[in-house]
């Protein structure tokens, strides 16, 4: 008997480079596979492919002939789902990664703590990073998001429901 | 770039338009560091001009501004700090179908709401809602 594995959907995905307009590729590629859901399920999924390709050109390998990671999406069974994927050097990033992740994926309220970022922000204009994007993907896009860290690979997954397939 | 009443300007993808001393309308798209850094000094140009005018309310339509990135957000919390510290009161006009507009406004008021209003327009219908 052959063992069955479990399948993942198809996938679009992009190999991020540093410069160009990457992020811009990612947002239309999210866009071109979201076309059949519905309005406010195209503007999560377009932001949550935003802002993760800025993290992962933020914070991915700097070395600018080397990919920064890949973006992924995939839509399933009325799931949304956006993947990263990057090599991290540090397991330090990759836990402060995690724990940020950890936070907002076990917290009952995105916008509280959307709310107390952004009153920080207000607090201290100084702050040089907004460090908003996670954040964001799970408050107004409705994302729930999980990672994982297998050295050196850290992957981000956000999904959401999608009702308007 | 200095910005003046009916004179449209173009950031990038982001067109700014002073509709009168004390109305500002923002449209496209603001997402990169280049659009934000330059609208971050236009708006502390304006802002100076509102305090030296002595102009109490200032509305910012942003109903066609149909895309931010989250360091973008943080032109808007900039801007509120330094209007609740000069006394003067911002509007913003929302657009109801855009889902930034609607949640991230209703948390941007909450930081400062003698300062700040939101109206929520729906261009689908008819009317708006302040809060």
């Amino acid at each position: 008997m052959t063992e069955q594995r479990p399948t993942r959907p198809p996938e679009r995905s992009l190999k991020l480079l540093h410069g160009g307009k990457a992020v811009e590729d990612a947002r239309r590629m999210a866009e071109l596979a979201v076309t059949c859901c519905d309005t406010e399920c195209r503007q999560a999924a377009s932001m949550a492919a935003w802002e993760l390709a800025e993290n992962l050109l933020k914070y991915g390998a700097s070395d600018p002939t080397k990919s920064a990671g890949t973006i992924a999406i995939s839509v399933d069974k009325n799931l949304v789902r956006v993947r990263t994927t990057n090599t991290v050097h540090s397991p330090n990033d990759a836990r402060r990664v995690q724990e940020t992740v950890s936070k907002i994926s076990s917290s009952p309220s995105a916008r509280d703590l959307y709310r107390e970022r952004l009153l920080e922000l207000f607090g201290d204009p100084a702050q040089h990073r907004a460090q908003l994007g996670l954040l964001r993907i799970a408050f107004e896009g409705s994302f729930k998001l999980s990672c994982s860290f297998e050295p050196p690979l850290l992957e981000i997954v956000a999904e959401r429901s999608c009702a308007g397939q | 770039m200095d910005l003046q009443v009916a004179r449209p300007i173009s950031v990038e993808s982001l067109r700014l338009r002073l509709t009168s001393a004390a109305e500002l309308e923002l449209a496209g798209s603001l997402a990169t560091p280049t659009a934000q850094r330059e609208l971050s000094e236009i708006l502390t140009a304006l802002h100076t001009r509102i305090v030296e005018q002595r102009i109490p309310l200032f509305t910012v339509d942003v109903r066609s501004l149909n895309f931010v990135n989250s360091s973008a957000i943080r032109v808007f919390v900039d801007w509120i700090a330094r209007a609740e510290s000069s006394a003067y009161k911002l509007t913003f006009i929302t657009e109801r179908g855009i889902t930034w507009h609607r949640l991230s406004f209703s948390v941007l008021r909450s930081l400062a709401p003698s300062t700040v209003e939101v109206i929520e327009k729906n261009s689908a219908g008819v009317g708006g809602q302040a809060s």
